[in-house]
């Protein structure tokens, strides 16, 4: 196997980190006091209302942004604010836009494919192995490779797109609702594959995620942490259990919906008047104390009798 | 989806103003009676008093300079392109600077310069008419006055209906280009910064999707053009009619009489053949 | 009435969208339309108002025939349709223009023109951007002023085509409030959806597979009978946690009361 980790061994030590960041645009501040540290191997998931700041974020994350006050650091060095920032940043970010299967834009879904590994200067036995391992991972089969991509079903494509971003095995990838649009089979599935990826199983180390999705149970199922937006503000950046099992009201604060699950434990406990503490704040783990407490609920009242 | 603020391009500017209040038909003879007398112009005076006119409808208007300024933006390279044609390919007696068959000309300079100076005096008020029109109400000016046509079978409701869905998109296509140059760059591509020419064949692979997603577009515009039972675009209620005041045919004269006086400059106090 | 008798489409031959497919639909009724991604669902809302033509059997609104051009205009009078990508649906230059053309086509005299604007306006909650420009909207806004133009029209039967698909949560809850409203106001609401959770909303599920219908019953029984996963679906959470908790009764979108209710029966 080709190990292609020599060629970006920056950001290995220390990840991301944004200090203190302020950006305005157009006079309005967009984003305030951001701290913010992605850890290296980490899922994490920012999320937000509209307009909460989530793009500019991502912006400023991928050097786009050169007007910034406060700090940003890659692999412990404060990066350039200019075009050599920029292309420092650039190989490492592989980024999945919403919809990225509007922005496929090669004649061949094998040149498509492997854009990302020409423009850095692979060579050609590089690339075949590098196709040759992601075409399983994403369902499409070798005689589609010499096709248009635009004879893609939406499902492929979408695949396709995703697929040639993390070819390029980036350390951070950004991902804007990767999965919006498509049926819940199809979601469960790309997410799955996703999560692979994340915790290493095309390389042999975790890569880095940063997710934003406005599915809370999406965000409560797969992240490590949480990065919360609230009018430019970072409300919270906390692992996923404490956000969600413990400071849930700053979900409320800033206006984003619980996962139905985590809302259905709330009742549950209101109801028995237990206090239920999941191992997790995943979907099978809060269910599991939502079953127990049902079974053991007596009677009208509801309250177990073990209890008191 | 607010990004695309940054598009000027034929985008409306609500001001109010005369030219806001005037009637579109006015403008937009008025425009092409000022574009004929422009391709006429022959002398320098014609030129400057031509330039003077342009000068006082951007007043007119009550919109910042500045954003004519960089409307014109985009159209800089072919500004560019146009004064180097001439400068290099045209013909002329004063010699500057010659290599082999390439000769640089003091006429081949001023021809350049007099089409540059040309092609401005007709796209800023051209601009001028598509910042102060609503789109909807420019296209039903271009209707009513094509509506002759339609007797000879020409869809003139529907090359209205035309007008108002390229205005219309113009941003969003601008906005899909920018997306597609982002995904490009986002996976590794660097144009190079120094010569011109790169940014230039950056587009190129970009027509391919633009075209694709131009297409998916124009299909669903049309299902949503249908299901709003549009038909053929005959027979439709007019919900405000244009109606021609007193006020707009003053300024119908005003205009008239300003071409006339422009034409007057350029045959008769023409010192300076341009 | 809306009758689908045999229907077939295709775009090419042997390669059929929609294969014989049968149902009716009554005034007033809330139907889901759900498949997985490319099983023909959005061909069929747009064979529901004549956008697309049947290629074999009949399509029938209120005694007429969508193959017939006069006829079909008539359908599209009282069959609106919003659709999925709220960018590719806005037609005019802002809001208010958005809801005159449609209403300009099916020649409203000019005077009732504004009451209809405003109300529309006011039945999506956009009075505040009535002059908008598409590009000043989100996506959810951009939606309802989609729904504006189509509610203005007075249709008697509104086809959701995954028009939810594109918005944030946000939006979503509001576009199912509307499609809710306009149901209780007697409007038939046909919506065409991968959204389980929506589903539940409905009185009436179609299922389509490969082109063709597959169930045709209440959403209750749809969630209990049908294997979902084979279909590219899921059960709502309302559906899987009733279940898995041992809840009697129908499920419904409610969950939370029904939580309440279950809590204290035996």
């Amino acid at each position: 196997m080709v190990n292609r980790i020599k060629k970006t061994a920056i950001a290995q030590q220390s990840g991301w980190e944004l200090r203190d960041i302020c950006v305005e645009l157009g006079g309005t501040p967009v984003l305030q006091h951001i701290d913010l540290t992605l850890e290296p191997g980490s899922w994490t998931s920012l999320i937000g209302k509209t307009g909460a700041g989530k793009s500019t974020l991502v912006r400023l994350i991928k050097g786009l942004i050169p007007e910034f006050t406060g700090e940003y650091w890659l692999a412990g060095q404060p990066m350039a604010r200019d075009r050599k920032g920029r292309a420092r940043v650039v190989p490492e970010i592989g980024f999945v836009f919403q919809y990225p299967e509007h922005q496929i834009f090669e004649t061949t879904v094998e040149k498509e494919l492997s854009f990302a590994l020409r423009m850095r200067g692979d060579s050609a036995k590089e690339i075949e192995v590098a196709i040759r391992k992601m075409l399983p991972v994403f369902g499409l089969s070798e005689e589609l490779l010499h096709q248009s991509p635009l004879l893609l079903s939406g499902g492929q494509k979408r695949r396709l797109a995703i697929a040639s971003v993390l070819i390029a095995n980036p350390r951070l990838l950004i991902l804007d609702e990767p999965t919006a649009a498509l049926d819940p089979v199809s979601r469960r599935e790309l997410l799955r594959v996703l999560r692979d990826w994340q915790r290493g199983g095309l390389n042999d180390e975790p890569r880095t995620v940063l997710f934003i999705s406005h599915r809370m149970e999406d965000v409560a199922e797969y992240s490590d942490r949480v990065a919360l937006l609230h009018n430019g503000h970072l409300l919270a950046h906390e692992t996923a259990e404490k956000l969600f099992l413990h400071r849930s009201e700053l979900l409320t604060q800033a206006g984003m919906p619980l996962p139905e699950a985590i809302e259905l434990l709330r009742l549950t406990e209101q109801l028995s008047g237990r206090v239920l503490n999941p191992s997790s704040c995943r979907e099978a783990d809060v269910l599991k104390r939502v079953k127990e407490a049902w079974s053991t609920r007596k009677g009208t009242g509801g309250l177990a009798d073990e209890y008191f | 989806m607010n990004t695309s603020n940054a598009v000027l391009v034929g985008q409306f500017i609500e001001r109010d103003s005369a030219l806001h209040r005037l009637d579109p038909r006015i403008k937009i003879i008025g425009l092409l009676m000022f574009m004929i007398v422009i391709m006429m112009l022959d002398s320098r005076s014609g030129y400057t008093a031509a330039t003077v006119v342009v000068l006082i409808i951007l007043l007119l208007s009550k919109i910042p300079l500045g954003f004519y300024f960089r409307g014109l933006l985009p159209l800089l390279p072919v500004l560019i392109l146009t004064l180097l044609y001439h400068t290099i390919w045209g013909k002329g007696q004063t010699i500057l600077a010659s290599y082999g068959f390439l000769q640089i000309t003091v006429e081949g300079i001023l021809e350049g310069i007099r089409i540059v100076w040309r092609i401005l005096l007709m796209i800023l008020p051209a601009s001028a008419l598509t910042g102060t029109t609503q789109p909807l109400i420019l296209a039903q000016g271009l209707e009513t006055l094509l509506k002759p046509l339609s007797k000879l079978r020409v869809p003139v409701e529907q090359f209205s209906l035309m007008v108002v869905i390229a205005i219309r998109f113009i941003p969003t296509i601008l906005e899909e280009i920018r997306r597609i140059r982002l995904a490009r760059r986002a996976r590794g591509f660097e144009p190079s910064n120094r010569n011109p020419f790169s940014r230039l064949t950056e587009f190129i692979p970009i027509l391919v999707p633009l075209l694709v997603s131009t297409t998916r577009r124009a299909d669903n515009l049309t299902l949503a053009i249908e299901a709003r039972a549009y038909g053929d675009g005959r027979h439709r209620t007019i919900f405000r009619p244009l109606r021609l005041t007193k006020s707009d045919l003053i300024a119908g004269c005003l205009m008239l009489l300003s071409i006339a006086i422009l034409l007057v400059i350029d045959f008769y106090l023409s010192n300076t053949h341009i | 009435m809306l009758v689908f008798d045999q229907v077939g489409y295709y775009y090419r031959r042997g390669q059929e969208v929609v294969k014989k497919v049968s149902f009716t639909i009554e005034k007033g009724e809330f139907v889901s339309i759900v498949g997985g991604n490319g099983s023909g669902k959005s061909t069929l809302a747009k064979l529901m108002n004549g956008l697309q033509l049947a290629k074999q059997g009949s399509v029938v609104f209120d005694k007429q025939t969508a193959s017939d051009p006069d006829q079909a205009r008539n359908i599209r009078k009282a069959i609106g349709l919003v659709f999925q990508n709220p960018e590719d649906q806005f037609i005019t230059t802002n809001v208010t223009d958005e809801i005159v053309f449609g209403l300009e086509n099916i020649r409203v005299p000019a005077d009732e023109i504004a009451a209809r604007v405003r109300s529309a306006l006011q039945a999506v909650g956009l009075e505040r951007y009535a002059d908008a420009a598409p590009h000043e909207l989100s996506g959810g806004q951009k939606q309802r002023a989609a729904v504006a133009a189509v509610i203005a029209m007075r249709p008697r039967f509104i086809v959701f085509d995954e028009a939810t698909s594109m918005l944030d949560p946000e939006g979503r809850n509001e576009l199912m409030q509307l499609m809710q409203d306009f149901h209780k106001q007697g409007i038939t609401i046909v919506q065409i959806t991968h959204h389980m959770d929506e589903v539940l909303a409905s009185r009436r599920v179609l299922l389509l597979d490969q082109s063709e219908l597959v169930f045709d019953g209440p959403p209750d029984r749809f969630f209990r009978e049908v294997p979902l996963e084979t279909y590219g679906l899921e059960q709502p959470f309302a559906v899987r946690i009733g279940q898995q908790l041992g809840w009697s009764g129908e499920a419904t979108a409610d969950w939370k009361g029904r939580a309440a209710s279950q809590w204290s029966t035996e």
